[in-house]
């Protein structure tokens, strides 16, 4: 009989909050409402994330006249995607195919970076569920966001400097990669989890652990 | 796996269900069975757990929610999902459950997740299409975002009748419908429960048009309990004041009463933006004889264009909507625009607000101006708008802010907004969750707050939208009743209705018709158009080392050279000629050529202001991206999804996702432009003066699609596992996913550059000198 499963997730609810609520059910057995769940946010992250491409321009021109390398802190806003996938489904690798959802969807309307674009999201949705790996897939919370935001940035940074920044010199070239590792810490994993923490509000988490930490901690 | 004859008894014993997050639970310790071939309709007051027990009944409750669930659910003495699809689901909203661009595929979907192999598939799609009517006028390969509201529910039943249901889940399916679609639908639910014998458990509030269809009655209480079960005339007659009581729609029962809304609570409206007093110059005079003079809003006749450029530069025009005849909208007047789904009502709406330009026409505002022309708070002073899709306008986080939020940012906050706001509230039932988080209502609340808050300030004139499509009668009454106070207080409304009870209270009624689609561009069509995604990502990805390891800014300038050429053969084509192609792809590649710049620029900056090597960078990025102008646009997303998981041998699930999420794109984007457009008219849209307004702008409107896009995923996912998803280990695809030799072609030109790079790095006499 399918229905007489009682959900034990919620041992760990009661610890106020000091522990994260991991997934329901085995790590690896994604439901159809996880898997749903990153491809949707992650394409409208995709549409936020074309968005920005079109808007960042200006901001990103004021960073470059003052000290090019600064750009990392307009680039960081592309890392929230994994940042927010990896906090909500809380499986491995949600943050990856989150982020990867996102560079897909903004690249095929056309972006100013073209096929690069996905190379990018791959790279970035690598990195940051790298951070969650490391937690051993049990924190969510705001440290393990920023650990994640932070590690979003290293390969893709490395990778920016044989594409885009070439010619730059090496100092500058370091300075960008520590820009950008910063700037996703507070960026992307601030962000994200501050995301994550309004979506669980709105009731719209209530069928992950996010939403499940909401609720339980002012049940109703 | 054909369905055994006189199946479908459902058996529910001690069923209980608790969400995380409440202390009662929704379901507690409920029993019930329904006879095989038994037609029951479920009522209740919103809120009961029709939807919620409807998901128990089809083995559903855990799929997009957590929570505790005891008791048991059989079908035929099994669970509900043993036999993938024994329980056929069709949920509210049309599309919610749309998986596949074609309507064939998207019969298909279930078929696949069982793995039925390619070649039987055809027969059971059109069995399927036929019994709900759907084949006639419209081809297998008929695209799904074509259909209307009612053809959408029916292609959602289709999808369910495909694998064979015993029993059939319909959660008010109706309800999103005008009268035809929804008489259509039913029309079509009769039909296959007829004559395949089917269980039916169907929730509806609106109980008249069923009762000739349904043998039983079941009405749940608040607490979702079933307090009275029996005969469906018997027990209608027998529970009608409770139903009442309930807000369920009782067939022979007169309209409700509009609730009595104190007009004094609204802000006297000014008809005239009290900042800009005085009128501007221009758009009066084309009405002719003043006949605007006085109006809260006017328009003459309008038409809207939508313009569309395929990818190889042929633009199509069509209209998409048009007001027959001029409007003028003078103070407490209501006016009804009424025609069928898919005339264009909420277009015009939105060209009335102001959000869309006019190809023809004008509108102009009480002091003259055209709504476009005002900035946010301006334009919230004068016009109110009312989307269909209330949660759109949530634009803070306590209800009474909700309310309240608009008399600010049009300065018009005094002592007694929040005392008004406030019995505003308490004359719909809302004061008890003044505090709460406006997206935690249900949809009735949710309509209910969304009238008062765009009334509570006054402006000249409501644009509302449909506002009261699929309520119960309680909510019908509160938005009724709020409308006809705002009008006493001196406000005009305009409303696109099907709401026959609606229109009869309005005073001018305009009726729009649907707008002939033009035909497509045909013949000769451009190299690039039929190749498979997977090689057209593979020949832009080729660009990526070309750029990186080409030497110099003269080598990369020669690679470029080559590109064009390659581009201007694969794009051009007998109809579209060579111009229109480079033309759009030139409007493609400007983001790129900016990107190029901005690198050039930095690359200046840093290496001692050396044009030299901007010039590298400058060319290397443009190398990188001009094939993806040129290749990427040409995607087919279906084909895309057919050929990560048939080609590449990525995961199905995780690809099926994937390509159900790459539909709804056009949808995701509407919602961008909504929530937008609803901040815009409550005031609170950005400007560039205000760096503070864009930011929160840039995260409202994330959070709020993503909520959106959180919402479908959930109800998706219902869709999908009523389908079998959730259990499709191995599943057999409906299109091939072919690898022609065009695509080896496209693949070997697009490598060209490569070669010609990989020559010009390891002899450096090609390369120039650096």
């Amino acid at each position: 009989m399918a229905t007489d499963t009682t959900r034990a997730a919620s041992d760990t609810a009661t610890a106020s909050g000091r522990r994260s609520i991991r997934a329901s059910g085995p790590l690896m057995m994604w439901r159809t409402v996880d898997i749903l769940t990153i491809a949707f946010l992650g394409a409208a992250f995709g549409i936020a994330y074309w968005g920005w491409g079109l808007a960042y321009q200006a901001p990103s021109t004021a960073l470059t006249t003052l000290y090019p390398p600064l750009t990392g802190i307009t680039a960081a806003p592309w890392l929230v995607a994994g940042v927010v996938g990896g906090l909500v489904v809380r499986r491995p690798g949600a943050a990856l195919f989150c982020e990867v959802v996102a560079a897909l969807v903004s690249m095929i309307p056309g972006t100013q970076w073209g096929f690069t674009t996905l190379i990018s999201g791959i790279l970035q949705g690598l990195g940051a569920e790298i951070g969650f790996a490391i937690l051993g897939y049990a924190s969510y919370r705001l440290g393990a966001a920023m650990l994640a935001g932070a590690l979003s940035a290293p390969l893709e940074a490395v990778y920016e400097w044989f594409v885009y920044w070439t010619d730059w010199g090496w100092s500058h070239k370091i300075v960008y990669l520590f820009v950008l590792t910063a700037a996703g810490a507070v960026i992307a994993g601030g962000l994200g989890w501050l995301i994550t923490r309004a979506l669980a509000a709105a009731g719209a988490l209530n069928a992950f652990p996010p939403g499940q930490e909401a609720r339980e901690s002012h049940a109703v | 796996m054909p369905r055994p004859a006189g199946a479908g008894r459902v058996e529910v014993h001690g069923l209980r269900w608790r969400p995380y997050g409440r202390k009662q639970p929704i379901i507690d310790d409920l029993d019930l069975v329904i006879p095989a071939g038994q037609r029951v309709l479920l009522v209740g007051p919103s809120g009961s757990g029709k939807s919620t027990l409807l998901r128990g009944l089809a083995g559903l409750l855990e799929t997009a929610d957590a929570g505790e669930l005891t008791g048991a659910v059989t079908i035929d003495g099994a669970a509900p999902g043993d036999r993938p699809g024994a329980v056929g689901l069709v949920l509210q909203e049309p599309g919610a459950g749309l998986v596949a661009a074609t309507i064939a595929r998207d019969v298909a979907f279930g078929l696949e997740n069982i793995g039925m192999p390619r070649a039987d598939m055809p027969p059971r799609v059109t069995t399927a299409l036929a019994a709900v009517r759907l084949t006639e006028g419209l081809a297998p390969d008929a695209p799904t975002s074509a259909l209307s509201g009612g053809q959408t529910q029916r292609l959602a039943l289709a999808g369910a009748l495909a694998l064979e249901p015993s029993v059939l889940m319909l959660d008010e399916p109706t309800a999103m419908l005008d009268a035809d679609n929804a008489a259509a639908v039913r029309a079509s639910v009769d039909a296959v429960v007829s004559e395949r014998a089917l269980t039916l458990v169907v929730v509806e509030h609106v109980l008249g048009p069923w009762v000739d269809l349904v043998d039983r009655l079941l009405v749940l209480d608040d607490q979702g309990r079933i307090v009275a079960d029996g005969p469906v005339r018997e027990t209608l007659v027998a529970e009608r004041e409770r139903l009442l009581e309930m807000g369920v729609w009782v067939p022979g029962a007169p309209v409700p009463d509009p609730i009595p809304v104190d007009p004094t609570l609204l802000r006297r409206c000014s008809r005239m933006p009290r900042l800009f007093r005085g009128s501007a110059p221009g758009t009066t005079e084309a009405f002719g004889n003043n006949a605007g003079e006085g109006a809260a809003l006017a328009a003459t006749e309008l038409a809207v264009i939508r313009r569309t450029r395929t990818v190889d530069g042929i633009v199509t025009e069509r209209v998409a909507a048009a007001l027959p005849g001029p409007l003028v909208v003078r103070p407490g007047e209501l006016h009804a625009l009424v025609g069928p789904s898919g005339s264009g009502k909420s277009t015009v709406l939105h060209v009335l607000a102001g959000f869309l330009e006019p190809a023809t026409g004008e509108v102009s505002t009480a002091d003259g101006r055209p709504p476009a022309r005002l900035d946010p708070p301006e334009l919230a002073a004068a016009i109110a708008w009312i989307p269909q899709w209330a949660s759109s306008t949530i634009v803070t986080n306590t209800v009474l802010d909700e309310v309240m939020v608009t008399s600010r940012s049009t300065g018009r906050e005094d002592d007694t907004t929040k005392e008004r706001a406030l019995a505003l509230l308490a004359a719909l039932g809302l004061d008890r969750v003044a505090g709460a988080d406006p997206r935690t209502l249900s949809g009735g609340e949710l309509r209910r707050l969304a009238v008062a808050a765009a009334i509570l300030h006054g402006p000249d004139v409501v644009l509302a939208d449909e506002p009261t499509v699929g309520q119960d009668r309680h909510t019908w009454a509160a938005v009724v009743g709020l409308l006809a106070a705002y009008r006493r207080a001196g406000g005009a409304i305009v409303t696109a209705t099907h709401d026959s009870h609606v229109v009869a209270r309005a005073g001018q009624v305009q009726e729009l018709i649907t707008q002939p689609r033009p035909t497509e561009p045909t013949g000769g069509r451009p190299l690039l158009a039929d190749r498979g995604p997977l090689a057209l990502m593979l020949g832009a990805a080729l660009a990526v080392p070309t750029g990186i390891i080409s030497p110099s800014w003269r080598a990369s300038l020669g690679l470029l050279a080559v590109q064009f050429v390659l581009a201007v053969l694969g794009l051009t084509s007998r109809r579209a000629g060579v111009l229109a192609p480079l033309r759009s792809l030139a409007i493609r590649l400007l983001p790129g050529a900016l990107a190029a710049l901005s690198v050039a620029w930095s690359t200046w900056l840093l290496g001692g202001h050396r044009l030299d090597l901007a010039g590298t960078g400058l060319t290397r990025v443009l190398l990188i991206v001009l094939p993806s102008a040129v290749l990427l646009p040409f995607i087919d997303t279906d084909r895309l999804g057919d050929q990560l998981a048939q080609r590449l041998r990525l995961p199905d699930r995780p690809v099926v996702a994937v390509s159900a999420a790459l539909h709804r794109m056009q949808s995701f984007a509407d919602i961008w432009a909504e929530i937008s457009r609803a901040r815009r008219v409550r005031g609170i849209g950005p400007s560039w003066r205000r760096p503070a307004s864009i930011v929160a702008q840039v995260v409202a409107l994330t959070v709020g699609l993503l909520i959106r896009a959180l919402r479908s995923a959930a109800d998706l996912a219902v869709a999908m596992d009523a389908r079998g998803f959730a259990t499709a280990q191995r599943r057999t695809w409906w299109s091939p996913a072919p690898w022609r030799l065009g695509d080896t072609v496209l693949v070997l030109v697009a490598a060209l550059p490569l070669v010609l790079a990989i020559l010009a790095h390891s002899v450096p006499a090609l390369a120039g000198v650096r």
